[in-house]
Parts: C-alpha cells; sequence; structure tokens
C-alpha cells in the first residue's frame, strides 16, 4: 500500500514539474508574439501613406518658392518644420506643373502659374523630408530612436516602390500634372537652384 | 532637601558653543555655497569625449556652478559607483554621457529615485521615463547623407567593410542603420566583412588587417567613428593600399578633418559635442531653478564633412 502511495505521490511530483514545460507551436505564431507590442513602422508608414496624404496641409509650391528665395530664415521659421535643434526645415507643397525635362535623378518641371522651376526627386530617396514636414510622428514619443528614424526608412520605401516607377515609366516632357511632396531646405546653406521634391501624390492631368 | 549640583566646568560652555557655531557654519554653508553639477562621461580616452566632458563642466561653471567629472572607463560597474557617490554627495543634476543605452537605465533612475535630474548627452538610454531629457545627435540622418556620397563616391560598385562601434550602444546601429538604409539598395555594392572594433583606433587597425588577410581587394572601409577610421588608415598604410580605399568616418574629429583635408580618408560626418554639452548643461541649470517641463528627446543636426565641405566646418563644432 506504500508502495502505491510512493508512485503515486512521485507520479504527480513528475506530472506537476514537467506540466506545460514542453509544448508546441508554429514558427509563425511564436513570432507573432515576440513581436506584440514592438513598433511597427512599416504598417505606420502604409497607414499615413494610405489615409493621410490627401488631406494633408500643403503650401502652393508658387508661393513657397517666391517667399523663401526673398527670406529664406524668416519663412523657414514661420512655415517649416524641424526635428530638435538643426538648420534643416522641412515643407509639404503641391501645385500643378508642366514637365519640362527629364534628368538622371529628377524630373524638372515647370509650375503652372508662375513659370518658376522645381525638380521632383525619381532616385536617390532617402531622409526625413516626409516624416518631418508632415510631423507623422513624435521623437519624444519613442524610446529607442532607431524607431522612430525607421518610419522615415518606411515611408521612402513606399516612395520609391510605389509612386516612383509608375511616374517614371509614363512620364515625358510636356506631360501636365498634380504633385504633392516634401521638400527640405538647409538655411545656413540653400540651394534654393535645385530644391528636390520627394513626390507623396503625383496626378497626370493630360 | 538640597539638589545636589556638579560643579560648572567652562570645558562644557566651550563645547557647546563650538557644536552650536559649527551646525550653523554648515548650514550657512550649504545655502550660500555654488550648488554642484556632476558631468559623468564613458571614456575619456577618446578626445571626443574628452570635449564633451570639459564643453560640459566650462558651460555648467559659467553659469555659476562647482563642477566635477567623472570616467566611466567604458564600464557600467564603474557608472554605478559614480552615480552611488554622486548622489550621496548631494549633486543638484547630472550631466550623462552612458555606457550603454540598456546597462545604463538602473543608475539614471537611482538618480531619479533620490530627485537627481540627469541629462543625456550624445548617447541615449532606452527608458522614457528615467532621465529628465536626452540631448542626441541625429546620427542615423548623418550616415544617411553618407551613405549617398560613399554611393556616388564608389560609382555605385565595389566592396567594402564596416568597422561597427560598441554594439550596446544605439549610436553604433543608428549610424549603421542609417548607412544600410541607403547603400544596401545598391545591389553591386557588396560588404565583405562587418565586425565591430569597439570605436577604438588599435582595435580598427587590428580588425581591419586581419579582414584584409581574405579580403585583399576591397574598396572602401566605412568606420563608426573617427578613432576607428584613423586605424583603418593606419592598417592599410601598414598594407601599402590607403591610396586605393576609401575611409568614411563619423564624429570629425580634428585629425580625421586634417586627414580629408590633404585627401587621406573620404569623408565624415560632424556633430557638435560642444553644442550638445552646452544644452545639456542650459537645461540643468534652468531645472534646478525651477523648470520641470522638458522635451524628452532633443535631436541635434550634424553635417557631412567632404572635401568639397570641409571649409564650412571647424573642428569639434557646427558649421563655422
Amino acid at each position: 500500500m506504500n508502495k502505491i502511495i510512493k508512485y503515486v505521490v512521485f507520479a504527480l511530483v513528475i506530472g506537476l514539474s514537467l506540466y506545460n514545460a514542453v509544448y508546441f507551436e508554429s514558427l509563425d505564431e511564436h513570432k507573432k508574439q515576440q513581436n506584440a507590442g514592438v513598433f511597427d513602422a512599416k504598417t505606420l508608414a502604409a497607414h499615413f501613406m494610405a489615409s493621410k496624404v490627401e488631406t494633408l496641409p500643403a503650401i502652393d509650391a508658387s508661393e513657397f518658392l517666391i517667399n523663401i528665395i526673398k527670406d529664406v530664415n524668416n519663412y523657414a521659421k514661420s512655415n517649416g518644420k524641424k526635428l530638435g535643434i538643426s538648420d534643416n526645415y522641412n515643407f509639404i507643397i503641391e501645385s500643378n506643373a508642366k514637365v519640362v525635362a527629364i534628368e538622371d535623378e529628377n524630373v524638372l518641371i515647370a509650375l503652372s502659374n508662375s513659370e518658376q522651376q522645381i525638380r521632383i526627386a525619381t532616385d536617390f530617396i532617402f531622409g526625413n523630408a516626409i516624416r518631418d514636414a508632415s510631423a507623422v510622428a513624435d521623437i519624444g514619443n519613442f524610446q529607442n530612436t532607431m524607431d522612430f528614424n525607421t518610419i522615415s526608412v518606411e515611408l521612402n520605401n513606399i516612395v520609391r516602390e510605389t509612386i516612383i516607377p509608375s511616374f517614371k515609366k509614363e512620364v515625358k516632357e510636356g506631360d501636365k500634372l498634380y504633385f504633392k511632396g516634401a521638400v527640405k531646405v538647409n538655411t545656413k546653406y540653400p540651394d534654393l537652384q535645385y530644391l528636390k521634391v520627394i513626390p507623396l501624390i503625383i496626378k497626370f492631368n493630360n | 532637601m538640597t539638589i545636589p549640583t556638579k560643579p560648572f566646568k567652562p570645558q562644557y560652555l566651550i563645547l557647546s558653543l563650538l557644536a552650536i557655531f559649527s551646525l550653523f557654519s554648515c548650514n550657512s554653508k550649504k545655502e550660500d555655497g555654488p550648488k554642484k553639477i556632476a558631468v559623468v562621461i564613458s571614456t575619456l580616452n577618446n578626445p571626443w569625449f574628452v570635449v564633451l566632458g570639459e564643453s560640459a563642466a566650462e558651460r555648467a561653471r559659467e553659469l555659476g556652478y562647482h563642477v566635477t567629472i567623472f570616467d566611466s572607463q567604458n564600464n557600467t560597474s564603474k557608472e554605478a559607483e559614480h552615480f552611488e557617490n554622486l548622489i550621496a554627495a548631494g549633486y543638484s543634476a547630472v550631466l550623462f554621457n552612458p555606457t550603454d543605452s540598456e546597462g545604463s537605465v538602473s543608475n539614471v533612475k537611482r538618480a531619479k529615485q533620490a530627485d537627481v535630474p540627469v541629462f543625456c548627452m550624445d548617447r541615449e538610454v532606452n527608458s522614457l521615463d528615467a532621465a529628465t531629457s536626452q540631448i542626441i545627435s541625429d546620427s542615423f540622418s548623418g550616415c544617411v547623407e553618407l551613405g549617398e556620397y560613399f554611393v556616388r563616391q564608389l560609382n555605385k560598385k565595389g566592396k567594402y567593410v564596416e568597422l561597427l562601434g560598441l554594439v550596446g550602444d544605439n549610436n553604433t546601429w543608428n549610424r549603421s542603420k542609417g548607412f544600410h538604409s541607403v547603400v544596401d539598395l545598391f545591389p553591386e555594392l557588396k560588404m565583405v566583412s562587418q565586425q565591430s572594433a569597439d570605436f577604438d583606433r588599435s582595435k580598427a587597425m587590428e580588425v581591419l588587417e586581419s579582414i584584409m588577410q581574405s579580403n585583399p581587394d576591397i574598396n572602401a572601409v566605412f568606420c563608426g567613428n573617427d578613432s576607428m577610421a584613423m586605424g583603418a588608415y593606419q592598417a592599410l598604410i601598414a598594407a601599402g593600399k590607403e591610396k586605393d580605399v576609401m575611409i568614411f568616418g563619423f564624429d570629425g574629429a580634428d585629425d580625421v578633418m586634417d586627414a580629408i583635408a590633404d585627401g587621406k580618408i573620404k569623408a565624415t560626418v560632424m556633430q557638435s559635442p560642444k553644442k550638445m554639452a552646452q544644452t545639456a548643461a542650459e537645461l540643468a541649470d534652468e531645472y534646478i531653478k525651477g523648470k520641470r517641463d522638458f522635451s524628452k528627446k532633443t535631436s541635434l543636426a550634424v553635417g557631412l564633412v567632404t572635401q568639397e565641405t570641409i571649409k564650412e566646418f571647424g573642428e569639434f563644432g557646427s558649421k563655422k
């Protein structure tokens, strides 16, 4: 009788100690659980591009160029957005325009209501112009700044992968189009003749 | 009945008066003397961090504080000792350059519990509620710009090596990821090796010498800081390849600025330890004077330094 009790107690102890010690789950499920609560820049960027860009407030591109040439420092301080302590100001601009030339890394356009020229970037889509001009995120909310930086990477990836290929394929000299995009201006060393717009929207009006 | 009385001894009076005077003397010293600010630096074995620490101390002294600089020697335990000592010694604020983004969090939290505000400089800690404010260089954006320059200098093709800094430091990965967010999009640019050299010049030289034994045909080296860039340059001189391999660094250290001017190193990214340190000291001063509402993080812009742009920059500072 004592032996039976001993075996039962032994079996219970072993059973309890091994309970749930080894279990199986799919790799996908495991990865999903690991990433739960981890910041997902890709989703944030996709949501922004899909639902916020159309209604994003933008400055008329002609008005922007006239004023920035007139007084770069004051105009940038009043109308631009920057990250922390920096001379780089970012703006969202829009306009109707006509394609003047197709260059290696850009498309040169003339604005419809002023004939001023500016470039739409088609290569080297990098930097923080979209993130900082749109204020899509606040650095103070990110424990690790890398997460904040990844937002720019993902926003630029979407532009590079979804906007640029069709634009480059279709665009030709003389085309009429509407654009909305982000542009960076360094107020200390402004290169206003070579401003480059990272496009958020391009629609042909031919 | 008579109450027994002890005979009066003048020694008792003298001792009592001394005790009272010393007590008052201590109090008045605490109220009238300058408040103390501690500057805790990850290592003073690197000139960049020496400038960071001294600039912070100088600005704090200008603001009227008594300042002590502590060297953590890249050791989180040593850093913890400094925090214990400075909390016990009654410092009013800490201007802090952490050794490790994770490992330093507990030190900052200990200071917070003791009501000592901490202002991080250059390196961040992975916590939003520990430090009062963090002033950090925008390393990622700097390396995006450097990456674009790197791609153009190499005509979008070639083999390269990356020397990483301390793997526990967020700056190491912000720089590396900024660089790769550009360079990885060019498939003909191939990274043949990526190794840590701990931000250290001698180690960078050893690591690159070892890498070049199996990869003698590299075209470029991207280094996470300028000390490693100088170490890499020494390794290339020893191998007789200093004219064939391009070197890219980060920091804007004076020897690398000279090397860029002489055409020995291609480019670096200038970050301003002076500006960062001064901002941290001024924020600490505002805290001590009663301000409590601080931005959790302040990013400080950096600039790309190349042979074409070097005239715009001063050493260890922002653009001239």
